[in-house]
């Protein structure tokens, strides 16, 4: 297993954002974990990048103990992430924002910039290498995310919210991007809104519920289960579905 | 019996210092911004006391109001000139924008007044008490009194009042406060008045037992920096308890290891604090 | 780097190199001397300030070390003070782990305040440390014993020993820039939790910067006291020295390779014609005049004079792509 969550709990105060999660995941595998707000997958998910640290519970990263370390081992076990409000590095080019990713594996300058050319070819953003970062918009920021990301050369790669914001053109640009990243061997994890998106890329979906997992399945079982259709429409919708 | 005395002082001056504390935290809790040149306000508001004392021959009933509203108005000038501005850009610029402010005032003082030091008229504020034993002056009671007073009504404010819940409401989250209609430029203008304002009372009540020069912004900042830092960012309980031990604590030093002792008591409690706990006693980190 | 930049910067290297010498003047030559000298610590500065984005308020406490290493040497050992600039770089590493350590895991702010708290302390300290010469400070050799002692009539040999650290710490820096380092350090100082969720190892490199930084100004410290020939706790570890660096950085532009020396030209100049236009109340002025220039350059420009320069070329070409 590539990743096992294993009763995370994640309390402030009295209040658990997360109460009880466990969670596996294979390699290769694409999942989505969905849930209405404030429901605690993004606790979740900045549990498993390492950004926080669970009151309780274990997370197993090939077989590593990861759950107290921080986000910069993650990385260097083969963990990334992007981030739901794209992080750019001021000061420097989309290129270069790209090569400090590539400077994890690849110490020398040379050969960072080559593997930071290789990923905006494959992320679609070679045309703008030389822009400052941040005269990318919304679309092309989420797309230096994963760019840069991806340039850590990551088994696993973790997606928080990356298709928000995005015109249908755009999103449609963006699943054509995690589908070949997927078909490169890298297994993901989509934290999302957007159900049309579960659906068409997720073989797997998780759904969070006052910190806990509610539902398991594939996209088709888990918008069809009852309690995901109370968490999300509440007690009286439950009924009118067929 | 020294003991009593030296804690008796000490939580005068605590008072006060935690007054103008709670400005920096107030400033800092509303918009993660450390005002560098805090202490120079308060060193501006002595001279304003110092000022209104000798030529116009006002009291500090007078004066000390009149410190607040001037200060205030300094705060909200400098939110709306240079804080509102570089809060948007780099870090490097939302931390040397007040660095530079504080250059500027402190510089302009000694440039103004030159380094000597001055004080007010004596007797300001009537003579000194007896309370079983303990000598109290008056000028000290009531700085102490008013400081206390004043940094339980700011916390006041902020908790119980509809202005105080758009204040926090601001600190908390911008945009969801925006979202039910509460803007946040008005609020943290708001916020920098009331921290001008409570160095401004600090400034004109300390101005009545301390000597007034230019110089002394550089320990008042780092006084209120250590005090936020152990009461915790934000929190103006934390400030008031924070700043009422430290005032002890240096009215004991002072006594023991005499009077150049004070500075360096601050200083070795910051040290210990940042490799201790830097998010202090109460309030968020 | 187009091609007429790189002749204007070699043009502006050589002319550099050789004002002082073609001046002839003494006191122009005294100026270009501390200039580069103010250049240096800028420099070093900007390797923990502008590069790395913490901003330090009280770098005089690695300038002031190595000006106290540098006459204790001297006074205490009856070294040439030179050889006291070693040990103040040892302990100017030992200072950056204990102020980095705590700090480097808390916000920039900490940080900030921490060294103008450090640097406070530290004069205080040794304004009452007699064996460094409390209030009164140290002197170093009155009459050369040796060149060792590198006394010097002329401001020119300094010059020349000056210029030569810069170009050690300018070549650094810019190799820095092209390397890991110089990336990781640039990620983390404008987007700490994104360099870090890419395997960025921030406390580590923060400190490695310190390290540095902290070295090359112990160093400068150093310097100063083989030219001046004298130090005191204000003039080594004074708040001043720590503003100097900082304003000479950021005006020419923080986390720019030349900033540092762009500052330092400006403002040294200026600073010590002030100095001789109104006397000692003339200090005071500069510094009100520092403090605009900082609240002006974070307002407008926190890039400095780099970002202006940086601005005006974009209008300039954009202009003339849009007339093309």
């Amino acid at each position: 297993m590539l990743l096992e969550a294993k009763g995370i709990i994640k309390a402030f105060g009295s209040f658990h954002a997360v109460d009880g999660a466990d969670f596996g995941l294979e390699e290769h595998e694409l999942v989505g974990l969905i849930g209405p707000n404030g429901a605690g997958k993004s606790t979740f998910f900045n549990c498993i990048a390492g950004d926080t640290v669970p009151t309780a519970g274990t997370i197993r990263f090939r077989g590593i103990d990861v759950t107290r370390l921080a986000p910069d081992r993650h990385a260097r076990l083969g963990l990334a992430r992007t981030f739901q409000v794209p992080i750019v590095f001021e000061g420097m080019t989309v290129g270069e924002n790209v090569m400090v990713g590539a400077f994890l594996r690849h110490p020398q300058a040379r050969r960072a910039v080559e593997k930071a050319a290789e990923m905006l070819e494959f992320t679609g953003l070679a045309a703008q290498a030389r822009m400052p970062g941040t005269a990318l918009g919304t679309a092309g920021r989420k797309r230096l995310g994963i760019a840069r990301a991806l340039a850590t050369e990551p088994n696993l790669l973790l997606l928080d919210e990356a298709l928000a914001g995005l015109t249908s053109g755009e999103m449609e640009a963006a699943i054509e991007l995690l589908t070949r990243i997927h078909a490169r061997g890298i297994t993901l994890i989509v934290v999302e809104h957007i159900m049309e998106v579960i659906h068409r890329l997720a073989e797997r979906v998780l759904v969070f519920h006052q910190g806990r997992v509610i539902a398991q399945g594939t996209p088709a079982e888990v918008t069809a289960d009852e309690a995901v259709i109370e968490a999300y429409l509440g007690r009286r919708a439950r009924g009118r579905r067929g | 019996m020294i003991l009593l005395q030296l804690a008796a002082d000490g939580l005068l001056l605590g008072a006060v210092y935690a007054l103008f504390s709670s400005g920096l935290t107030l400033i800092w809790g509303m918009m993660n911004v450390i005002n560098f040149a805090h202490g120079d306000f308060v060193m501006l508001a002595m001279y304003v006391a110092f000022f209104a004392a000798t030529l116009l021959k006002l009291g500090p009933a007078i004066f000390v109001p009149l410190a607040a509203v001037l200060m205030f108005g300094f705060g909200v000038m400098v939110y709306l000139a240079l804080v509102r501005h570089v809060m948007r850009g780099p870090m490097l610029a939302q931390i040397i924008s007040t660095f530079g402010l504080a250059l500027f005032l402190r510089y302009s003082a000694l440039w103004a007044f030159s380094a000597n030091f001055v004080s007010l008229p004596d007797r300001l504020a009537g003579g000194v008490y007896d309370l079983g034993g303990i000598r109290l002056a008056a000028s000290h009671l009531l700085a102490g009194a008013t400081a206390l007073l004043l940094t339980l009504g700011l916390h006041l404010l902020l908790t119980r009042t509809d202005l105080g819940s758009r204040m926090l409401a601001v600190s908390e989250d911008r945009v969801a406060a925006a979202l039910v209609g509460i803007r946040a430029d008005p609020m943290q203008a708001f916020a920098w008045g009331l921290g001008g304002a409570a160095t401004g009372v600090a400034g004109g009540l300390i101005a009545l037992f301390f000597y007034v020069s230019p110089e002394v912004g550089n320990s008042f900042t780092l006084l209120a920096f250590v005090t936020v830092c152990l009461g915790g960012f934000g929190s103006i309980p934390g400030a008031l308890l924070a700043g009422l031990a430290i005032g002890v604590i240096q009215s004991f030093s002072a006594y023991w290891f005499g009077p150049s002792s004070k500075d360096v008591v601050v200083f070795a409690l910051f040290v210990a604090l940042l490799w201790v706990r830097p998010q202090g006693l109460l309030g968020r980190a | 780097m187009t091609r007429p930049a790189r002749a204007a910067l070699l043009v502006g290297a050589v002319l550099l190199v050789i004002a002082p010498v073609l001046a002839g003047n003494a006191f122009y030559q005294r100026i270009a001397a501390l200039v580069v000298l103010a250049a240096i610590s800028a420099s070093a500065w900007n390797v923990i300030g502008g590069y790395a984005g913490q901003v330090s308020f009280g770098h005089a406490v690695y300038f002031g070390i190595g000006a106290y290493a540098s006459l204790l040497a001297f006074t205490k050992l009856g070294l040439p003070p030179i050889a006291g600039a070693p040990l103040g770089i040892l302990a100017s590493f030992v200072l950056s782990v204990i102020m980095g350590l705590p700090t480097f895991r808390l916000r920039g702010h900490y940080f900030s305040m921490a060294t103008i708290a450090i640097a406070e302390l530290v004069e205080l300290l040794v304004t009452n440390w007699r064996f460094a010469g409390g209030a009164i400070g140290l002197m170093g050799p009155a009459t050369p014993r040796s060149v060792a002692d590198l006394l010097f009539r002329s401001a020119l040999p300094y010059y020349g020993l000056f210029l030569v650290v810069l170009a050690i710490l300018l070549a650094l820096t810019w190799w820095m820039e092209r390397s890991r380092m110089g990336f990781y350090l640039r990620a983390l100082g404008s987007g700490e939790r994104a360099a870090e969720s890419l395997g960025v190892p921030i406390r580590r490199y923060k400190l490695y910067a310190l390290l540095i930084s902290g070295a090359f100004t112990s160093v400068a410290g150093s310097l100063y006291a083989v030219m001046i020939g004298f130090v005191d706790p204000s003039s080594g570890f004074g708040i001043l020295v720590s503003v100097n660096m900082v304003v000479m950085a950021a005006l020419g532009g923080a986390g720019t390779l030349f900033g540092p020396l762009v500052g330092a030209i400006i403002l040294v100049p200026l600073a010590e014609m002030t100095n001789a236009f109104l006397g000692g109340g003339g200090a005071g002025a500069a510094y009100v005049a520092y403090g605009v220039i900082i609240m002006l350059m974070a307002r407008y420009s926190p890039g400095g004079l780099a970002q202006w320069a940086r601005e005006i070329r974009a209008l300039v070409s954009g202009r003339r792509r849009r007339a093309a």
